[in-house]
């Protein structure tokens, strides 16, 4: 009972560092229509800015995280620009963003490769990692509580750009159709660029977190597969389903790791996937509203 | 009594636009004045060119030449500052935004208005003009009636203050009775709310009679044009457009 309830804080803390980073690929792929395999480039960029402003700079967790999301937004809003764009209007066909993501995957990978090696680095000890007791027999990690809980609060933020402010009605207008939105007034290319930022931001939060559970190193951003397919176990392009993805993600590794051994985990994960794309094509929150003509 | 009879400048004038689509030449030179305060139709067959020079003058295409006037001013190219500009439209197919309700979608025809108030205003008066909107306020657009979707995308274009209001095939897919409704709520924002209008339809007999001039346009080229009432009773539009009624 007791391992239960750990195993269960723990997915849901694995589960809701998995959402930051499935909501931001799913809301670029709900404007753009591609699979932006550079999303993982982004949480690096944040860890490894968040690592050096603690140790060189010797700024606090706070501004470091600070500097770290707002640096991996500005970074995500670059490769748009610079791999993306150019794409975009030249052509409609999104295969070749999608192709275009694949290299600048490889391409941020190794710019970390080239310049400072890559050898696993740990974060210095800002984020508390001690025990939490419950009640009695039951602990958790202080580190596990506070992702789960970071992760919901920015979670709720974006929930509240989306739904309250005129940007994020325009966001949602342009998941729905890009094109009919620019004819709205709305920049599509300022709305791309804050969606790149949004999603560049939360991958940075799952960074720092990811780093502290797994040490940072250039390839870390592989892990975001996973959050790709919660992100299709959700409903891709869905926000709701990648939150709800990512959970039942999170749980079923936690709970596989816990009661069967660690290396079901990722067997657990991709029959997961199989089963759902057999089942329910379009996930648990498939777009289903159509357009009447 | 409108402007094109005064000899005013048109307020909206395409002069010499040309739209390419690759190797294919989309529409042809062609010359199109609105003047204020009227509703000028344009009419042809399917792949005529109507929907590129309705996109064509929304930025949606990009120009290959030819200019667009506003009040005399150049129409910017890109979409978002033509809205900003004055011309809104009804697009093709509506285009509603399907998961967003109706209040949302009026909300983001007003994209461009800064000032909270005014959009509140705004909205009221295109629920006072179509009540049946009023009634689905709360409702998913996607989850609205044909008729009821082009209501909203045409309340969605007016909703940005514009000084042409543009209408791609407000008739498409819509049954006769419902047609005949929009059209008629058409003729009364034209009249009173003085809303200067550039129509295209496949419906030339509708499009005729709501219109007070015409251009017909065929295979991207505008080969003729005037009073509407006139080409009614042309009998070459009436063999090409009309089902070439029998005479009796």
């Amino acid at each position: 009972m007791n391992t239960l309830l750990q195993q269960v804080i723990n997915g849901l803390s694995l589960g809701s560092v998995y959402a930051l980073i499935a909501v931001g690929y799913s809301l670029v792929y709900s404007i753009l229509l591609f699979s932006n395999f550079a999303h993982g480039g982004f949480l690096v960029i944040g860890g490894y800015i968040c690592y050096y402003l603690l140790l060189t700079a010797g700024l606090n967790i706070w501004l470091a995280a600070l500097g770290a999301l707002i640096g991996a937004g500005l970074s995500a809003v670059l490769v748009e620009f610079l791999a993306y764009r150019p794409i975009r209007e030249r052509t409609p066909v999104t295969l070749y963003m999608l192709i275009a993501s694949m290299g600048m995957s490889i391409v941020i990978e190794n710019i970390f490769v080239v310049t400072i090696g890559g050898r696993f680095r740990a974060l210095p000890d800002v984020i508390p990692t001690q025990s939490l007791e419950l009640f009695t027999g039951t602990t958790v990690s202080m580190f596990d509580v506070l992702s789960l809980v970071t992760s919901m609060v920015f979670l709720a933020g974006l929930q509240l750009f989306l739904s309250k402010t005129k940007w994020g009605l325009a966001v949602r207008a342009a998941s729905y159709n890009l094109k009919t939105a620019g004819l709205m007034g709305v920049n599509v290319n300022r709305l791309i660029s804050i969606v790149f930022f949004v999603a560049g931001l939360l991958a940075a939060i799952g960074g720092i977190f990811l780093s502290v559970r797994y040490t940072l190193y250039p390839q870390l951003g592989a892990i975001t597969t996973k959050a790709f397919v919660a992100a299709v176990i959700g409903g891709l392009g869905s926000l709701p389903g990648a939150v709800v993805g990512s959970l039942i993600l999170g749980l079923a590794e936690m709970l596989a790791t816990g009661f069967l051994s660690s290396q079901f985990r990722d067997l657990i994960v991709f029959g997961l996937l199989i089963v759902t794309l057999i089942i329910r094509p379009t996930g648990l929150f498939g777009k289903s509203v159509g357009e009447k003509v | 009594m409108s402007d094109a009879a005064t000899g005013k400048a048109p307020l909206l004038s395409v002069q010499n636009l040309s739209v390419n689509y690759g190797a294919i030449k989309a529409l042809k030179r062609a010359n199109l004045d609105v003047f204020n305060g009227e509703i000028v139709a344009v009419i042809g067959a399917n792949g005529a060119g109507k929907t590129t020079l309705m996109n064509a003058i929304v930025g949606d295409v990009p120009r290959a030449e030819g200019i667009i006037l506003l009040e005399g001013a150049r129409l910017p190219a890109k979409s978002y500052q033509v809205v900003a500009a004055g011309v809104s439209i009804s697009p093709e197919g509506r285009k509603v935004f399907a998961p967003l309700t109706v209040h949302e979608n009026l909300e983001m025809g007003a994209f461009p208005i800064k000032d909270r108030n005014e959009v509140k205003k705004l909205r009221e008066k295109i629920y006072n003009l179509f009540p049946r909107l009023r009634e689905r306020m709360t409702q998913y657009a996607g989850t609205l009636s044909g008729g009821e979707q082009q209501m909203l995308a045409i309340g969605r274009a007016l909703m940005a203050r514009p000084r042409v209001l543009l209408l791609d095939e407000p008739s498409l897919g819509l049954a006769p009775i419902i047609i005949s409704e929009i059209f008629k709520e058409l003729t009364k924002i034209n009249s009173e709310l003085g809303m200067t209008m550039l129509i295209v339809e496949q419906n030339a007999r509708k499009a005729l009679q709501l219109s007070h001039r015409a251009y017909v346009l065929q295979t991207g080229e505008i080969t003729m044009s005037g009073n509407s009432k006139e080409l009614l009773r042309n009998p070459e539009i009436e063999a090409a457009y009309l089902g070439g009624k029998k005479k009796k």
